[in-house]
């Protein structure tokens, strides 16, 4: 969208909105802007477990395998970078079709929205796998198989932020998906059509996209370092 | 431009189709009381449903008040009314004080102060002063409302269970908060108490979003930021605030909820539990990590209860004064100030615990430097009263409540946010002299101000004044008598949270003393009926209120009907062409913001 | 009205979708570069305790810019007026303090229980062995 900006507009003068937004959209980011705070409040509590811990498991001597591999694979990091790429990508579709509602072509939205939810599905399946995978190998909330760098029996809390912070975040992809199932639903009603603006599907897309942004933070601080 | 359009271009945004306030519109008893998407309705229901929890709240304390001015003395009464669990033999068990002093401090910050008072006030007041004919999502508001109501049926209904409410303190610090067979109070009660305060926070995040999307957008036209009155800038940074620490606490209890019911260590490590006589697997967790996140809220918290009271307490005080508020820009730096502030210091809540003490140091240097706003304040307030023509409104006479408790309470805070004294002072009754005053009773009377100012704008009618006076001096001399004692009895060592003191040989010196106090809190907590009775009957029997503007105050409130509709205002809204503080100026005794500048007219902004 | 907009034109969109696609590849080139410098911490046991804490300051920095572009331009924050952008980047500076304040308390708190003395003027033995063995590598 272009704002009509000039140096001459009295923003802060009161009648109009100072940053030129509809107030759902100034909402949106507020949510977000609560949102991440959350988020910081999980990742702030594994850094603190982390560096009050003497040893840590290495994260690539957990996540070594994908889907279909033969036994005793040691592939490392390459099933996570797959899912971040579906995930790149889907923010990639998402904000596609953001752009496409703002030139109102309708056609463009659903195609782009409809990847966006596949890409989510997606990022979620994969997720599915790697938890049950993790739980064969005996990991879950409270136990954890996997031992730490330096020989000693695993930290626990490895797991427990694990599965608590990437569930948390997939319980955020979950309702990505659902808020763009029913955008695409109302897109294909029309509903936007006839209010005469695809605004709605720009605070959706920024959920999504923030979901994105969020995963790039859990990614690098459970997969990478 | 029309606030029409605007208003219409958002009520098309969010489907919301109530708002036909101009042509005629069936409202049933459910959409105008009940699912209210009116703001001044929602108001008056978080106002009336935190004077049933300050009610709670009160009693609790005066139970526990009973037990640590009486400990000898039985109250067979106690058992008929409140049963075994609670008062066997007619004295307060250990478990039922517990229980006691800690939803009387989890009911009084969270559901008086946080919501009695900002959802009051800010859903009140925002819309009215920047001319806005509702929130930007009235329906929003609406479920803010509801989840709040919800939050308090099941800290209510926690009250009830078999193995009491939750009882480990208002901070539900870990490992007791964690583990059900520390305290019965850590069984289900947590469970429920964890559940309700979860949704507190969706309550608040609701609540605030809205608040901070209707200040920044519904503005109307000529009201800049620095045209609005002071309570809209105190609503807006309390907004900012629990929007931005209220998820901190959320991903707090998150973890802490695993701990108690999946097996997890975040907060648990090397524990043995002598009643079970077991030994718990977990291990790596910090119990210190559970109080960075409840403080990175509880500190803004505190702020979110004051803020509020601050800036309503600036209003009053510069409407009865018939001056402008002194330093208007100071007072909105300060309230940024604070609220910046707020949001650095939170660890001198954790002197003690175990936190390194270089960190500790850095925060106690953070911590002393909100002295600087909070004093431009007390100064600013001060110098509005300088030579001003006063008028003693009930209102007025607790907006000045309020500053005097805020210095007499905040003076404290200079002691205790050095880490040396606190190690002294830390967890006795000192820290509770302090907060009671600063943030307690100095917030409620910023609340009481409110009440009895905005009072006709409510309802249309007057509160009575005699009643109101009789209600201001009780409970000023009351809430000292109380509060003053206890910093004796803190400097002497004497800790908090202690069930029965006449046990001690240091402190049964002080049981007179205590007793006392527990005779000033009964009588305090019965006049604060009279101001129940007070508002109830001047809501339908109250003096009628024949003039839109019976202050005589600047603010676009006083420019809507004696009882405006769903709307605010029947016509256009207003223009605003000044600044809220135009009082006596050119010799004119107050200037609305709606009259233009005139030709002649000296400085303005 | 609360807000104007303009209808964007044709040439706009296009432009639009340009800048899309290279954030695309931006965001893929670097997270390939935060995979490699991962893979090569895993594949290099030998390094040494700074390097190591070099590299992964490395992809922290690669995280901040990804972060930075989905939020720029994704999330179209860098077209939007700078009063707006304030409001979002102002709160997030207060990190710096927060994410130093709880990874140094937790650091000192691994201290404290590795260390930690009761007795300090008795002089005890002191256990060399932590409760988990040697410090590892983080």
């Amino acid at each position: 969208m272009s704002t009509v900006a000039t140096a001459q507009t009295k923003w802060w003068g009161g009648g109009k909105s100072p940053f030129n937004v509809e107030y759902g959209k100034v909402m949106m980011w507020y949510f977000l802007m609560s949102d991440t705070f959350t988020f910081a409040g999980f990742l702030l509590a594994y850094g603190s477990v982390r560096f009050s811990a003497n040893s840590w498991p290495d994260a690539n001597e957990v996540y070594n395998s994908f889907p279909f591999a033969p036994e005793g694979t040691h592939a490392p990091l390459i099933f996570v970078s797959i899912m971040t790429f579906i995930l790149i990508l889907s923010s990639v579709t998402m904000v596609l079709a953001v752009q496409a509602g703002h030139h109102n072509n309708k056609k463009a939205v659903v195609r782009n929205l409809i990847l966006t939810i596949l890409g989510g599905i997606a990022f979620l399946s994969c997720q599915a796998w790697e938890w049950t995978h993790l739980y064969h190998e005996g990991a879950w909330w409270g136990r954890n198989p996997f031992l730490n760098v330096d020989g000693t029996p695993g930290a626990v809390n490895f797991t427990n932020f694990f599965f608590t912070i990437t569930g948390f975040h997939g319980f955020h992809v979950f309702t990505g998906v659902l808020i763009n199932i029913i955008m695409l639903i109302m897109t294909l009603n029309n509903t936007f059509e006839k209010r005469g603006h695809y605004l709605m599907i720009e605070k959706a897309g920024l959920y999504w996209h923030f979901v994105d942004l969020v995963w790039v933070f859990v990614f690098t601080c459970f997969y990478l370092i | 431009m029309s606030n029409e359009a605007v208003l219409h271009a958002n009520i098309g945004e969010a489907h919301d189709v109530h708002s036909n306030h101009q042509t005629h519109h069936h409202e049933t008893f459910i959409t105008k009381y009940v699912f209210s998407q009116d703001h001044k309705m929602i108001s008056k229901q978080f106002l009336i449903t935190g004077m049933v929890w300050a009610i709670i709240g009160g009693l609790f304390s005066v139970l526990f008040r009973l037990q640590l001015g009486f400990p000898d003395t039985s109250f067979p009464w106690l058992e008929d009314i409140l049963g075994k669990w609670w008062a066997e033999g007619g004295h307060i068990t250990p478990q039922g004080y517990y229980a006691l002093v800690t939803i009387h401090g989890t009911v009084l910050v969270f559901f008086v102060l946080t919501a009695g008072l900002s959802g009051t006030f800010a859903n009140f007041l925002i819309p009215l002063q920047v001319g806005a004919r509702d929130m930007a999502s009235p329906f929003m508001n609406m479920l803010s409302y509801w989840f709040f109501f919800i939050a308090g049926i099941i800290m209510l209904a926690s009250i009830f269970v078999e193995t009491g409410p939750f009882s480990g303190g208002w901070t539900a610090y870990p490992p007791l908060s964690a583990l059900g067979d520390t305290s019965p109070g850590s069984k289900i009660g947590m469970d429920l108490w964890l559940i309700s305060l979860a949704l507190f926070v969706v309550s608040s995040l609701l609540g605030g979003l809205n608040y901070i999307a209707t200040i920044l957008n519904m503005r109307t036209k000529g009201m800049s930021m620095t045209r609005m009155p002071l309570t809209v800038w105190a609503m807006l940074f309390t907004a900012i605030l629990g929007v931005l620490s209220f998820p901190v606490l959320f991903s707090g209890f998150i973890l802490l909820i695993f701990d108690r019911n999946f097996g997890t260590s975040f907060y648990l490590s090397d524990i043995f539990i002598a009643s079970t006589n077991t030994a718990l697997p977990n291990e790596g967790g910090s119990a210190i990590l559970y109080q960075h996140l409840f403080w990175f809220l509880g500190h803004p918290e505190v702020y979110i209860i004051m803020l509020p009271a601050m800036g309503m307490v600036s209003e009053i005080i510069s409407v009865n004064t018939r001056k402008p508020i002194f330093g208007y820009i100071a007072m909105v730096g300060s309230l940024f100030a604070i609220a910046t502030l707020s949001f650095l210091v939170w660890a001198h809540h954790m002197f003690v615990t175990g936190l390194n003490p270089f960190l500790g140091s850095i925060f106690a240097l953070l911590t002393l430097l909100i002295a600087i706003p909070s004093s431009i304040k007390v100064f600013n307030w001060l110098t509005t009263l300088w030579r001003g023509s006063i008028r003693f409104s009930p209102g007025m006479l607790f907006a000045l409540g309020f500053v005097s408790m805020f210095i007499s309470g905040g003076l404290t805070g200079i002691w205790m946010g050095n880490a040396t004294i606190d190690i002294h002072i830390h967890d006795t009754y000192f820290i509770i002299a302090h907060f009671h005053l600063v943030m307690g009773v100095a917030s409620i009377f910023g609340m009481f101000a409110g009440v009895y100012h905005w009072f006709p704008k409510m309802y249309g009618r007057y509160m009575n004044t005699t009643a109101a006076y009789i209600h201001f001096w009780i409970t000023l001399i009351g809430a000292y008598l109380i509060f003053w004692p206890m910093h004796y009895t803190g400097l002497a060592g004497m800790p908090r949270r202690y069930y029965d003191y006449s046990i001690w040989e240091s402190f049964k010196q002080f049981a007179e003393l205590n007793k006392s106090i527990s005779i000033v809190v009964i009588i305090t907590f019965l006049t604060q009926f009279l101001f129940i009775i007070n508002f109830f009957h001047s809501i339908w029997r109250g003096r009628k209120v024949t003039s839109t503007n019976p202050w005589k105050s600047n603010t676009l409130e006083w420019t809507t009907p004696i009882n405006p509709g769903h709307g605010n205002w029947p016509g256009e809204i207003p223009e605003v062409y000044r600044g809220p503080y135009d009082y006596g100026k050119d010799g004119i005794d107050f200037i609305p913001q709606t009259t233009p500048i005139g030709a002649e007219e000296s400085g303005h902004h | 009205m609360e807000y104007t907009t303009t209808p964007p034109s044709q040439a706009q969109y296009e432009a639009a979708k340009k800048e899309i696609i290279k954030v695309t590849w931006v965001l893929s080139v670097l997270t390939v570069i935060e995979l490699m410098l991962g893979f090569w911490l895993y594949k290099s046991p030998e390094m040494s305790e700074g390097m190591r804490w070099a590299v992964k300051g490395v992809i922290i920095i690669l995280m901040l810019a990804k972060a930075f572009y989905i939020v720029a331009y994704f999330m179209h924050l860098k077209h939007e007026l700078k009063n707006f952008i304030m409001t979002i980047v102002l709160p997030i500076i207060s990190f710096i303090w927060i994410v130093f304040s709880f990874l140094h308390d937790g650091n000192s708190y691994k201290e404290l229980r590795n260390d930690y003395n009761p007795h300090p003027h008795t002089k005890v033995q002191k256990t060399t062995t932590p409760a988990h063995g040697v410090e590892g590598k983080k």
